[in-house]
């Protein structure tokens, strides 16, 4: 009897060494990515986090096994959190610096925009070709947005011709 | 879809002042992995504990901690975490601009809770 209670804690036992032991090898696997050093700094880290929680709790039963890994998370979701730390702070740096190099507004491009809009209106003609020459001269805006911004300005001045000739061909 | 929604922004805003909470505990005093993590997870701030271990190594990196091993009573030897000058520092910042934020968010809820009221009456 004595044996075969014995037995069963030895098992149980390997069972639960066992169990630690795939998750170390599943968080190796998954950590492949990351720089020799760091990979098996980070395994150790994790290894001597359950040692500390299995002390802890006084206890090695597979419960109580399971429980520790399960609040670890998943072994790719802690290699996700290292890449993450790495890669996504200068990245989203980069996209924000773009975005806002892409949308910020000098006094050259406020100029251009006044004097396109309400530059028409108060300075028929020489108000949106001034504004043409500020949307040139701006060094925010892309050559592609110039070319653009040229096109409205260009089909705004020659529309009301237009519209004239065609009216008059109708009465005509 | 809503719910995951709003659990999907709860792990974004976690994820943003963690190292902060994590600073804050070491400026209590010096102490190691599984003791951080189990006061964090006491106030729900951490899912996966496992996620700690990448954000101490960054936290090293940026000189905002040091560490030193150090023998344990029971187990294996446990690595230490101190607090330094400049994650003292960064900490001071965090506080001051966190202060600012949960104003600005509470004083936006506060108000919708109290139109949701007007409304439902």
């Amino acid at each position: 009897m004595d044996c075969l209670v014995a037995r069963c804690e030895k098992g149980m036992q390997m069972d639960t060494e066992g169990l630690v032991r795939d998750y170390l090898g599943r968080l190796e696997a998954a950590a492949w990515t990351l720089a020799g050093d760091r990979r098996s700094e980070l395994v150790g880290e994790v290894r001597e986090h359950i040692e500390v929680a299995l002390t802890d709790a006084g206890r090695r039963d597979e419960v109580t096994v399971r429980n520790v890994l399960d609040r670890l998370g998943p072994p790719e979701e802690i290699v996700s959190a290292e890449v993450g730390t790495d890669a996504a702070s200068p990245g989203a740096a980069a996209v924000l610096s773009h975005r806002e190099g892409r949308l910020g507004l000098g006094a050259v491009e406020i100029v251009a925009l006044l004097l396109l809009t309400v530059g028409g209106i108060l300075l028929p003609l020489i108000g949106p070709l001034l504004g043409l020459a500020f949307v040139w001269a701006s060094t925010q805006w892309t050559t592609r947005d110039k070319i653009i911004a040229s096109a409205i300005a260009v089909l705004l001045l020659i529309l009301p011709v237009l519209l004239l000739f065609s009216l008059r061909a109708a009465s005509g | 879809m809503v719910a995951s929604e709003t659990r999907d922004s709860l792990t974004e805003l976690r994820r943003g002042v963690l190292e902060f909470c994590v600073l804050a505990i070491l400026r209590g005093g010096e102490s190691y992995g599984f003791d951080i993590v189990r006061e964090l997870s006491s106030g729900e701030l951490l899912t996966s504990e496992g996620t700690i271990y990448p954000l101490l190594s960054r936290l090293r990196r940026q000189e905002w901690v040091t560490t030193t091993w150090r023998e344990s009573d029971a187990g294996p030897p446990r690595r230490y975490y101190r607090i330094t000058d400049r994650g003292g520092r960064a900490l001071d910042t965090f506080a001051t601009d966190w202060t600012r934020f949960r104003v600005a968010v509470d004083g936006l809820l506060g108000g919708e809770v109290r139109e949701g009221d007007a409304d439902g009456h």
